[in-house]
């Protein structure tokens, strides 16, 4: 106790010329369930790291702005806390539009960026020549890969075949649409059915009569957590003789574990709270000790370790050089709740953290999201149910 | 019949003009044109893309209220200012900038010409519910298109505009807004300021007076759009990227109307003073109350509506001659 008082004192003491990390988040607008998560992990991380001696010496320092999930915000934001606030470096990121909004300041300015978030193809193309863009997020065709490699493993275990999709006409659930429908084919599943729905309209009765009639192994659905309830309740109501229903909204509804209309309802997620991985167990007691309950919003995790391993290249780097603290990033190679961080090329970019192996497939069961796939993570076995 | 005799005596004559009206608008665009000169330290930069983004706003808002002059309460911005956005992201890839910019603009307007004849008979919630319904429309036409074409629904990249000078950006900005200040001027000063008024109060009575209301209310959308697609195109320059969802969404139809209705209806002036007070209003309860800024932002706009009937432009105008700017 008293060794921290001391770092605590000698730390405040030596605050002038410490560094300071911008993180530009979706605090509030549509976005701002993942922003308000992501900025609880950097507190958390800030706690940590200053705790243990603060980066170069000195404490860290963060400067939180919100993007108020716009562009047009972003971007003043963005320019603000480079020119005025004078950052060192810059973290956060949750929206693709805004992300490539800040793009082109970016690189005007020349901004170290450790991005969370913005998972979108196009914020690739965007920063694909920033030399100092670190992405952690997997990107978006990483998340279909996931999907495509738990489905090839359902085809050969459970002899499933048939899949019918059901997506929300906007960008999150139209975008690729054909690309999936063409990798399901081309990995030997017929696509017995394609339809489209309005998000929030909560009408699935001739959805689910049609899927009924094409038979599909599994129900794959791709919209928000709105249209989660209604799905389930018309699954149930028709009765939907199907091996698995999988969905991929961005996030569930609150409490949708305790319904039983959610038993066994699978999905995707990069972490859950019952991660078995040991960072992700110290993570979840720490988060508890500091706020008091347990997120599941992995936008949490992701901005704590996104933080630690900002700090740890820095102090790697010895200074702020942003080529150095690049190096050392990019030598990064350290357990996450996620399992393991280095940093490869992706598609386009040159510093891609997570990929299509962090992701986890959970079901519902009981009164929780338990994980099923891969299997070296499973705590209890999927239920199939045909 | 010629042009003049459409309208009744009692509206021909022109509406009265002094040179004086013009000074506050001359000073806004002055200091809006001093503005990147001005000494603001280290915070020029950042007060500089605010401003740009305000500028835009004004933009909007004026070119809807053009539009509001003529009677029609258009819930279609969105639509002219996406299809701004999307014409010139596809054509700035075969030709210069400052040939796409126009280009683009006038696609739109030509479009908004067919949302003006179809709704044509249509008023008051019947043609608010019409053109919202087109600007879903366009967005679901745009996002089906083949993803080759137009991005799909994963959105387009756009060139910036003017290299990402910021400084250029800006002045672009306020010329586009000069631009739609002496359209609204030219409406505000000539006989379309009275064909659009009399349209507004009746037009059945309009009709009566000889008054062509397909000519003015076609005329009034492609004014409008041709503004608000100028607006489309200095946003997608700026921020480099469009998709269907955000580009037209609900609220970049709301914006420009409770600007406009702000700052002061059927005005030049008012819709870009709405537009300055608002943005910048926003800006700093942003900066001061983190958390929960937009719930005190949304009260003041709610009781500044409540409060000034007439807007800011109101309260400006109190006790003087209406017929001023």
């Amino acid at each position: 106790m008293k060794k921290m008082l001391l770092t605590g004192v000698l730390l405040a003491l030596s605050g002038a010329g410490a560094v300071k990390v911008g993180v530009l988040l979706p605090l509030s607008g549509s976005g701002s369930v993942s922003g308000q998560a992501a900025r609880n992990g950097y507190l958390l991380a800030l706690d940590e790291i200053n705790r243990a001696g603060g980066v170069l010496g000195k404490p860290l320092e963060l400067e939180f702005a919100d993007d108020g999930s716009s562009p047009a915000k972003a971007v003043p934001e963005f320019v603000k806390l480079v020119t005025v606030d004078k950052v060192d470096f810059m973290a956060g990121g949750v929206s693709s539009a805004t992300s490539i909004a800040i793009s082109g300041p970016a690189k005007q300015y020349g901004t170290f960026m450790a991005w969370i978030g913005a998972a979108a193809v196009p914020v690739e193309d965007a920063f694909a020549d920033h030399k100092y863009f670190f992405h952690y997020h997997p990107w978006s065709y990483y998340n279909f890969e996931a999907i495509l490699g738990y489905f090839k493993t359902l085809k050969t275990q459970k002899k499933a075949r048939n899949i019918a999709i059901a997506y929300e006409d906007g960008p999150f659930g139209s975008a690729g649409i054909n690309d999936t429908v063409a990798a399901f084919k081309k990995a030997g599943f017929n696509v017995v059915m394609t339809e489209k729905f309005k998000t929030g309209s909560g009408n699935f009765g001739p959805i689910i009569s049609k899927a009924k009639a094409a038979r599909p192994d599994i129900f794959y659905w791709v919209g928000y957590d709105t249209d989660a309830l209604p799905l389930a309740t018309e699954i149930k109501q028709q009765n939907l003789q199907v091996g698995l229903v999988y969905g991929t909204p961005p996030s569930w509804p609150v409490g949708f574990e305790k319904n039983q209309l959610a038993d066994n309802i699978a999905g995707l997620s990069l972490w859950l709270p019952s991660s078995p991985q040991a960072e992700s167990r110290k993570f979840v007691a720490a988060y508890r000790k500091k706020f008091g309950n347990v997120t599941e919003e992995y936008f949490a995790p992701l901005a704590y370790v996104n933080l630690k391993t900002l700090a740890a290249a820095i102090n790697g780097a010895g200074g702020t050089d942003k080529d150095k603290v690049a190096a050392a990033l990019a030598a990064t190679n350290t357990p996450t709740p996620f399992g393991p961080l280095t940093f490869s090329k992706s598609n386009k970019t040159q510093y891609q953290g997570f990929k299509a192996g962090n992701w986890l497939h959970f079901q519902f069961q009981g009164d929780s999201r338990v994980p099923v796939y891969p299997i070296k993570f499973a705590q209890k076995p999927m239920v199939w149910n045909k | 019949m010629s042009r003049a005799a459409e309208l009744p005596r009692t509206v021909t004559r022109r509406p009265d003009f002094t040179g004086r009206a013009l000074v506050p608008l001359a000073l806004f665009f002055l200091l809006a044109l001093a503005f990147p000169f001005l000494p603001l330290g280290a915070r020029a930069e950042y007060l500089l893309q605010i401003a740009f983004f305000t500028v835009v706003a004004g933009v909007l808002a004026l070119s809807w209220d053009i539009l509001a002059r003529s009677g029609q309460v258009s819930l279609a911005h969105a639509a002219f200012y996406g299809l701004g956005a999307y014409g010139f992201a596809l054509l700035v890839k075969v030709m210069p900038w400052f040939l796409a910019m126009p280009l683009a603009a006038l696609i739109a307007a030509l479009l908004s010409l067919i949302l003006g004849a179809v709704t044509m008979r249509l008023s008051g919630m019947y043609f608010a519910i019409a053109t919202l319904a087109f600007t879903e429309v366009v967005r679901t036409i745009i996002q089906n298109l083949p993803e080759s074409v137009a991005g799909g629904a994963n959105g387009l990249l756009v060139p910036a505009l003017l290299g990402g000078n910021a400084r250029a950006q800006y002045f672009l900005a306020v010329a586009v807004l000069l631009l739609t200040a002496l359209v609204s001027l030219a409406v505000r000063f000539t006989r379309l300021h009275h064909a659009f008024a009399a349209i507004r109060q009746g037009e059945e009575t309009a009709r009566v007076l000889g008054v062509s209301i397909v000519r003015y209310k076609l005329l009034a959308f492609f004014i409008s759009s041709f503004l608000a697609a100028l607006g489309g195109v200095l946003f997608a320059g700026k921020t480099f990227f469009i998709n269907p969802l955000e580009t037209f969404s609900l609220a970049n139809s709301i914006a420009p109307l409770t600007t406009s209705i702000f700052g002061g209806l059927y005005t030049t002036l008012g819709p870009i003073l709405g537009a300055t007070v608002l943005r910048v209003a926003e800006e700093i309860l942003h900066n001061s109350i983190k958390n929960g800024y937009l719930v005190v932002y949304g009260l003041v706009l709610m009781l500044s509506i409540l409060w000034l009937p007439r807007g800011l432009m109101g309260l400006l105008r109190k006790g003087k001659h209406g017929g001023d700017l």
